[in-house]
């Protein structure tokens, strides 16, 4: 679904967009190309679902190619994504010559493009290759790390650095996530789309439904957490503070999520979730399929307090999208949801399942501080996580590296 | 009178390329030898970053010390250094490695931050371009600052100060260049008097607005 820029004036005022669209003056008909690996699923999919169409209307060239693979090649790209997130994996010489194959193959077919370009975006390790395919390039050419690479099992990074290391930038979304490299390395974080399905306002007859679906009370306290079943997001924890605020307050539990009937781990996970929970008729264990946007956005609308109480986490887009609806989040004191959860402002960071518990118990005793929590919480999102924040980073991007001027003030 | 050219700013933030700190006598050393741009950026450019209406220190030194060094203490010294009341860059890094060493040498340990905690040294580059918005009297000031993006606002009464003529934000100094029989004081001294640094961006946008108005209401 293409939605025009104007759609968001109402969200981020009329001066955000006047600066997008001059900043996109200073770019008009510049040839940009980005490159991933898949059309449909996923968070890079996503954003530039919307990056590309809105580019095109602010006067860029703009355009959106996907690499294809076999399924071993996805095998193997599984494998190295794993790898650059700490797994210990073990990639044959022959599984980096079919990575290799697959980009040759690939580069073939969108050589034309690739060559005109004037910035080339290749995002994440799937399509790395092509920048030493491409030889004959003439543009500025870009590698988007959207995973986190902080601690990287060596041998998969030591390959993928070869090929990373030749570009003129690269991106990530916090600095905490970033290796060494010898080009500049920018600093994006990721961002929501207000008018997404998943973020969207929803009428009350859509989020009453929902309601009656999955037989929440809307009378009483309702703690949501919206994640994979993964030990690293700590659902066996969220269900012990649950019943550590029990003792004192008749509140509900959702633990939704999807991803656990494939994955043996998170199988696992979600079995020992289900004999934390016992037979809690307040608590509400969801497995939803990967397209419950709306169920996600009304889950997260009715919730009384959102928690993220991970042990482990990336950007924490799910505390972004509880913090969007105006809800005070609880989270785990680790990775970017520091970024997003300051004490007293947006919600509580917290360490323990007492922790939580404690800050749930004092939230439900002062709904002003709900109320007020959520208030900054969404002021803070429209501010610093919302599309057009992290478009007006990209296009700021594409100037300096266009300008190839590593100072501290350019003039366009 | 030339008009006052309102200008829009983006920033961008890049990775400095020195390690992070994980203690106190690391963050000495990073602040001892970066380049002055990442000074500036953990100083004057976190104002551009989402914040709240009542943070406690406006710099990123005083706040890791606060909250992964657990050095209260250190983070309030740091906490008070106003980088617009130095001179130059390289001033600042003297106070803040006065601030840094007086610490280390009352301390019978080095405080540490835990893994994951670690401090990282980042700079940023500034768009900086052309609104096409053009104002012409001082009066039309509040109004005009009312209108502007958070960039513009940073742009022309902080960043400016780096830039020549030094010291001076861009409203101050048309103020100044275009003063016929002293008719603009008045402005130049109700901008004079805003505490800014301790000020969030919108904070500082509404006292801007706030004795920019009161001056024509006076009238």
């Amino acid at each position: 679904m293409n939605v025009p820029l104007s759609a968001y004036e109402g969200i981020v005022g009329p001066a955000v967009l006047r600066e997008l669209r001059q900043l996109g003056e200073k770019l008009a008909g510049t040839r940009v190309v980005h490159v991933n690996s898949t059309r449909e699923g996923g968070g890079v999919a996503e954003i530039l679902e919307w990056m590309t169409p809105i580019m095109k209307e602010l006067g860029l060239n703009a355009s959106w190619e996907v690499i294809n693979g076999t399924p071993r090649f996805f095998d193997i790209t599984k494998a190295i994504h794993n790898g650059l997130q700490g797994a210990h994996v073990e990639i044959p010489v022959k599984g980096w010559k079919t990575y290799e194959d697959v980009n040759a193959r690939n580069f073939k077919r969108l050589r034309p493009i690739l060559e005109a370009a004037d910035i080339v975006f290749i995002h994440d390790p799937q399509p790395a290759d092509l920048l030493r395919l491409c030889t004959r390039r003439k543009g500025k050419w870009i590698w988007r790390a959207h995973i986190d690479i902080s601690r990287p099992f060596r041998p998969v990074w030591k390959v993928l650095r070869s090929l990373v290391e030749p570009y003129d930038a690269s991106i990530f979304s916090m600095a905490q996530f970033a290796q060494p490299l010898p080009h500049p390395q920018f600093l994006v974080p990721p961002s929501i789309d207000p008018l997404s399905e998943k973020n969207r306002d929803l009428p009350s007859v859509e989020i009453e439904a929902v309601q009656s679906e999955y037989g929440l009370d809307p009378s009483r306290p309702l703690l949501v957490q919206i994640s994979r079943f993964d030990r690293f997001k700590d659902p066996v924890g969220v269900v012990a503070a649950y019943h550590m605020v029990r003792k004192v307050a008749k509140v509900q539990l959702v633990l939704a999520g999807g991803g656990a009937t494939d994955d043996p781990e998170g199988k696992a996970v979600l079995e020992d979730v289900m004999e934390a929970a016992g037979n809690d008729p307040d608590i509400h264990v969801l497995l939803l399929p990967p397209d419950s946007h709306k169920t996600v956005n009304a889950l997260q609308r009715m919730a009384t307090i959102i928690l993220q109480k991970s042990t482990r986490e990336g950007f924490g887009l799910t505390v972004t999208e509880g913090m969007w609806k105006g809800k005070p989040v609880i989270g785990g004191d680790v990775g970017g949801i520091r970024l997003q959860v300051v004490n007293h402002h947006t919600g509580f960071l917290v360490n323990t399942p007492e922790g939580a518990a404690h800050r749930i118990r004092y939230l439900l005793h002062h709904q002003e501080g709900i109320d007020r929590m959520g208030t900054t919480a969404r002021e803070f999102v429209r501010e610093n996580f919302l599309l057009t924040r992290h478009l007006r980073e990209y296009l700021t991007l594409m100037l300096v590296t266009l300008h190839s001027n590593r100072g501290n003030l350019v003039e366009v | 009178m030339t008009p006052f050219v309102v200008k829009d700013c983006a920033l961008l933030t890049r990775m400095s390329g020195l390690p992070p700190a994980i203690n106190l006598r690391e963050l000495r050393e990073r602040i001892a030898v970066c380049v002055e741009n990442v000074l500036f950026h953990h100083f004057c450019e976190t104002t551009l970053r989402g914040t709240f209406d009542n943070p406690d220190y406006r710099n990123d030194f005083a706040v890791w010390a606060k909250l992964y060094l657990g050095d209260r203490v250190l983070a309030e010294r740091l906490g008070i250094l106003d980088p617009y009341e130095y001179s130059s860059l390289g001033e600042l890094r003297a106070a803040t490695l006065e601030v840094i060493d007086e610490r280390l040498g009352e301390s019978t340990t080095i405080p540490w931050a835990r893994p994951g905690d670690e401090i990282y040294f980042m700079e940023a580059t500034t768009v900086v371009f052309d609104t096409g918005i053009r104002i012409s009297h001082p009066g039309e000031f509040a109004a005009a600052i009312g209108a502007m993006t958070g960039g513009s606002v940073y742009y022309h009464f902080l960043e400016a100060r780096r830039r020549s003529p030094f010291g001076k934000d861009d409203f101050t100094a048309w103020l100044l260049e275009n003063d016929e029989g002293g008719k603009n004081r008045p402005y130049i001294e109700a901008l004079a008097r805003i505490d800014f640094y301790f000020h969030t961006l919108p904070h500082l946008r509404r006292e801007l607005i706030k004795v920019l108005s009161a001056l024509e209401d006076t009238k």
